[in-house]
């Protein structure tokens, strides 16, 4: 698979990077723009490609999440948080929206079960990111209803009340689990840099 | 929802909740740091929950991208703190009629209209505004205005309906200053038919005003598209048709149904 000539290893940058890119585009340096692309692009898409799935419908909502990259730049404040954070937030919202739009017209027609959601798919050109064994690591600190709760919101896109549907469990369970997954995992990232 | 409304934080951080309840949630961080600051620590490990799935985008994507963003202006800068002026400074009070508003109403109205196919002068014949029943314009959503905000802080305030068309692919924005010394930023979607107005910048008025906008056609009929109870919501509308102009009045708290006053702003969707 590392032969696969459409497969590009992302370098790994600092985290500062992204900060300093972004801070050029505000300022329209398309130089720049083309450099951040490179820098997350495969991150941005990634998150796509998981909650969209479909490879088209993935594309257009990386494209938006650059497009609004791109514009809102100027707007952006690194005091709430780190560039590629905002981004995947962006990106994330993006890919949830485009899963809802198409899913509230067919509704749960052809949805995928629980069962077939929640298995470990590699996709394509899966690549080795520089997080992928820490957060791996981390997702496996959580408790399995903490994973699933978090897993089928984020890389699903469904709401917790349709995860709770999923899992035949009681509203405020799933949320709470939710929550106290997130710490879990943050608590663990935060202890593995 | 006192205590429970905290445990949210979660399932908002990651895109779990429906629009209603994360308009909800979004006003509760207006008033819980611990929330805030929980939400922003898990969507930064949920980000990096995303990064690890890193897979290759087809190569051409990029250009797209590029291109894209090529011919797209960026958003100006959000300044942290919104005009405070005085209500409608430069408005005048009540109504304006009889011809000599013209030279008034004409020349000191900040505006991006184009002319073209338009006698000189009966684009801003407001004293001859009528009624018309069938509205070029028309209101988004039912209501994008007064609507709660559902954005993301980015476009914090704004409602769903005009953001959408300020982020659609081939908007195109403008911003006018107004005669009431605030901002008006304008987007047109050919694609989505539709345009919106980003009224955050506008003067604040006071209790007894609101903004109305107009839709004015080229022989001088106005026709009342929306009155804005909350500014900051913005407001989307469907696009009109060529040669007619979008414009915005301050009126009595209420709405009008004809203006009262000259416009602050006055735009050509058509020359954005
Ligand atoms: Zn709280």
């Amino acid at each position: 698979m590392g032969s696969d000539p459409g497969l590009r290893l992302v370098r790994s940058r600092e985290p500062n990077d992204v900060d300093a890119l972004v801070g050029r585009v505000a300022v329209g340096d398309s130089d720049a723009f083309s450099r951040l692309y490179d820098a997350v692009a495969a991150s941005v898409y990634g998150v796509a490609r998981r909650v969209v799935r479909d490879p088209e419908r993935a594309e257009d909502v990386a494209q938006d999440v650059f497009l609004e990259v791109w514009r809102k730049a100027p707007s952006f404040n690194d005091a709430r948080g780190s560039a590629k954070t905002w981004i995947l937030t962006i990106a994330h919202r993006r890919a949830v929206d485009a899963v809802r739009r198409n899913e509230s017209q067919k509704k749960y027609d052809g949805r995928a079960s629980v069962d077939e959601v929640t298995r470990e798919e590699p996709l394509d050109g899966l690549i080795e990111a520089e997080e992928h064994g820490a957060v791996r690591d981390c997702l496996e600190t959580l408790t399995s209803l903490q994973l699933e709760s978090v897993r089928l919101a984020y890389f699903n896109g469904y709401t917790y009340p349709e995860v709770a549907t999923l899992l035949d469990k009681p509203l405020p369970t799933i949320k709470t689990r939710m929550r106290d997954g997130l710490i879990r995992l943050r608590d663990c990232l935060e202890g593995a840099r | 929802m006192s205590t429970d409304v905290h445990t949210l934080a979660g399932a908002y951080a990651l895109d779990a909740l429906s629009p209603e309840e994360a308009a909800q949630f979004r006003q509760h961080l207006d008033v819980c740091e611990s929330c805030r600051i929980e939400v922003r620590e898990f969507q930064k490990a949920a980000a990096q929950m995303g990064a690890a799935e890193a897979v290759t985008p087809p190569p051409d994507l990029k250009a797209r991208v590029m291109a894209l963003a090529d011919r797209t202006p960026q958003l100006p800068p959000r300044t942290s703190e919104g005009p405070t002026a005085a209500p409608a400074t430069g408005s005048t009070p009540g109504p304006t009629p009889g011809p000599g508003a013209g030279p008034d109403s004409g020349p000191t109205i900040a505006s991006i209209e184009a002319h073209r196919g338009q006698p000189a002068g009966t684009s801003r014949r407001w004293t001859t505004w009528l009624a018309v029943a069938a509205a070029a314009v028309v209101l988004v959503g039912g209501g994008a205005l007064g609507a709660r905000a559902l954005l993301d802080d980015s476009d914090a305030g704004l409602a769903a309906a005009p953001v959408q068309v300020f982020e659609a692919q081939d908007a195109q924005t403008a911003t006018v200053e107004t005669r009431n010394g605030g901002e008006l930023t304008v987007a047109v979607s050919p694609s989505r038919k539709e345009m919106a107005v980003d009224t955050r910048e506008l003067p604040a008025l006071d209790d007894e005003h609101v903004y109305q906008i107009w839709s004015v056609q080229d022989d001088g009929t106005t026709v009342d598209v929306a009155i804005l109870d909350d500014p900051g919501s913005g407001a989307a509308m469907g696009l009109p048709e060529q040669g007619t102009q979008v414009a915005v009045t301050v009126e009595p708290k209420g709405g009008s149904e004809q203006p009262t006053t000259d416009p602050v702003a006055q735009v050509d969707p058509y020359a954005v």
